[in-house]
């Protein structure tokens, strides 16, 4: 079948659109000076905070996503459809709404902040581990929905088959379940990972702005473009290379899209 | 209430699944092997899932090996993966992230020289590395068996496992199923043959009833329904052939048409049983006395049911009854050219 020109032409048109800040930023960067930047303390501080906070966000997020998506998919639990519905609202949400709710409720005066200062001795705001809770809180769904969704759509049937064999239910979930759920874990991690590197105004909001604690690149980069905008080009390269740098070699394999046959 | 349970396998209860119900009265002793026949949608499969436990019955009981493993009315259920059922099924659901030797050694209960011993005797130790991917269909159908029979279940569950197979294999299966000891085998088939030379007892399943039970000889000779009717169509003889010829277990000796040593299995088309009320003389070699136990009319066709040294049946026109005059108590000759004859090694 030929494709119908009018959609090529507006296919084509999107892709400009989405490449062409790609191209703006290139041409301004100054080539001659960007070895220089890129050893700057101001550049190196904040890439080595936001890998720091983005991979701790992400192993957060598969140690407590997993068995919420899968309890979601599987169980049958009483207001199932609610449930979903306020995991999801981190999507939706403005991240800044989210940091401030976030402040309400793990603050130093939060709702639950308030005690874990008391008996804990544990702040989150203004720490790098609140930065990396405002991350998890914004990326998590995006775990979620990807895991859960290749849950429902894949037959039980190989677990029953082993549950027959005598594997008990754990049993079943660690060696059949697990396993067949790596690719769609795969995706879901680089979309969390993906979106907790980008993430800027929950992180602001209930993290702060601290150098090498809460400032991560994102942070960083809307702050030197009012001080110094090279070094806003500069970081703004450094994200777009580490996110290619994950993103491609995944986007095979993990991604959604063409698959390769099974 | 247990005492009196024997068996490796009392099933006497109901289960639902959509619209059918199953309603089923089942025995199977240890080393015993039954085939489950039946039309599409008559529950077979589903039986097997209640077996496994996979589906629960809604009244009634199930003890396997002796133990009462389901019974709604005691709140009673032993979930699947605490039950001695091996189960292969149509599509064997071999698991495709491990290979064939992680497959056969999945269950806790299998050990690793058992897992090899299996590998070795049904041929695929050669596939040991590999992914079910890379198997042919009929390699398929043995990993599965042996990950089923690895587990050393009391009851083994097979279904539908000849589909497609390559003879090779056909082999290879009957030479495992035949070596079950104390094991119960239930096999789930559409192929009359391989009811008839594999199990000891067939049981007819139909709209989710038990419609008959019985050795081979007997659902072939007395089939209750049209269904049994219709699949008893060929004449399966128990034999053991010496070259060209071989003795029934009725004591007729029979001509072959190829040669075979051992404990056979023969198969005869009704179709092939001609029918005369002198000897007759010619090309066919077997011939018996025989007398006419039953007359049953199939569709065009009168099945002929004889007693005598081969328990047969004939199918033949109503123009030949009639020509004959065939009814109950009438003596016949039965003939039998020996290339209509196919021998299955027992």
């Amino acid at each position: 079948m030929r494709p119908p020109r009018p959609v090529l032409a507006v296919a084509t048109v999107a892709v400009v659109f989405l490449t062409l800040p790609v191209i703006g930023l290139a041409q301004r960067t100054p080539w001659s000076s960007l070895g220089d930047l890129l050893g700057r303390q101001s550049v190196v501080q904040p890439l080595v905070l936001s890998l720091t906070v983005s991979v701790a966000a992400a192993l957060v997020i598969v140690v407590l996503g997993t068995p919420l998506a899968w309890t979601l998919a599987r169980v049958d639990i009483p207001g199932r459809r609610i449930i979903r519905a306020l995991v999801l609202l981190p999507m939706v949400l403005p991240p800044v709404v989210g940091g401030t709710a976030l402040l309400f409720a793990l603050g130093r005066r939060g709702l639950v902040g308030q005690w874990l200062d008391r008996w804990f001795g544990l702040t989150l705001p203004f720490t790098t581990a609140g930065a990396v809770v405002a991350a998890v809180f914004v990326a998590l769904p995006f775990y979620v929905i990807a895991v859960e969704g290749a849950l429902e759509s894949g037959s039980d049937e190989l677990e029953q088959m082993a549950g027959t064999l005598g594997a008990g239910p754990l049993q079943v979930l660690r060696r059949i379940t697990l396993p067949r759920l790596l690719p769609a874990m795969g995706a879901g991690v680089a979309l969390a990972w993906a979106r907790a590197l980008g993430e800027f105004g929950a992180t602001i909001t209930f993290a702060g702005n601290l150098p090498g604690r809460t400032q991560t690149l994102p942070l960083a980069t809307f702050l030197a473009l009012e001080s110094d905008p090279e070094e806003a080009i500069a970081l703004s390269l450094v994200m777009l290379t580490v996110s290619l740098a994950v993103l491609i070699p995944m986007r095979d394999r993990w991604l959604p899209g063409r698959r390769p046959s099974r | 209430m247990t005492g009196q349970v024997t068996g490796a396998l009392r099933l006497a209860g109901t289960a639902r699944v959509g619209d059918l119900v199953l309603e089923v009265d089942l025995t199977v002793d240890p080393g015993e092997t039954v085939a489950l026949l039946g039309p599409n949608g008559a529950g077979k499969t589903s039986l097997l899932r209640v077996l496994t436990g996979l589906l629960p019955l809604s009244g009634g009981r199930l003890d396997l090996a002796g133990d009462l493993v389901d019974q709604p009315g005691s709140g009673t259920f032993v979930e699947p993966h605490r039950r001695s059922v091996g189960w292969v099924p149509q599509d064997r659901l071999l698991f495709p992230h491990l290979t064939v030797r992680q497959n056969i050694g999945f269950s806790p209960r299998a050990t690793a020289e058992r897992v090899t011993a299996l590998l070795d005797a049904l041929g695929i130790a050669g596939l040991a590395d590999r992914r079910p991917s890379a198997c042919s269909g009929g390699q398929a159908q043995r990993v599965a068996l042996a990950r089923a029979v690895a587990a050393e279940p009391a009851v083994l569950l097979l279904d539908e496992p000849s589909t497609a197979l390559d003879i090779d294999s056909q082999h290879l299966i009957d030479g495992l199923l035949a070596d079950g000891g104390a094991r119960a085998t239930v096999l789930v088939t559409h192929d009359p043959v391989e009811a008839a030379t594999v199990a000891d007892r067939l049981v007819i399943l139909e709209d989710g009833r038990v419609t008959h039970s019985g050795s081979p000889t007997d659902v072939r000779t007395r089939p209750r329904t049209r269904y049994a009717a219709s699949l008893a169509g060929l004449n399966t003889l128990t034999a053991v052939a010496d070259g060209y010829t071989a003795m029934t277990v009725g004591g007729a000796l029979v001509v072959l048409g190829e040669p075979a040593t051992g404990p056979v299995h023969l198969v005869v088309p009704p179709s092939a049983v001609a029918l005369h009320r002198t000897i007759p003389d010619g090309s066919p070699r077997n011939v018996w006395r025989a007398t006419v136990a039953e007359l049953q009319p199939a569709l065009d066709r009168i099945r002929v049911v004889l007693d005598g040294p081969l328990p047969l049946v004939a199918e033949v026109t109503p123009g030949a009854v009639e020509v004959l005059e065939l009814e109950p108590g009438s003596r016949v000759w039965a003939a039998v050219k020996a290339t209509e004859i196919t021998v299955h090694p027992a």
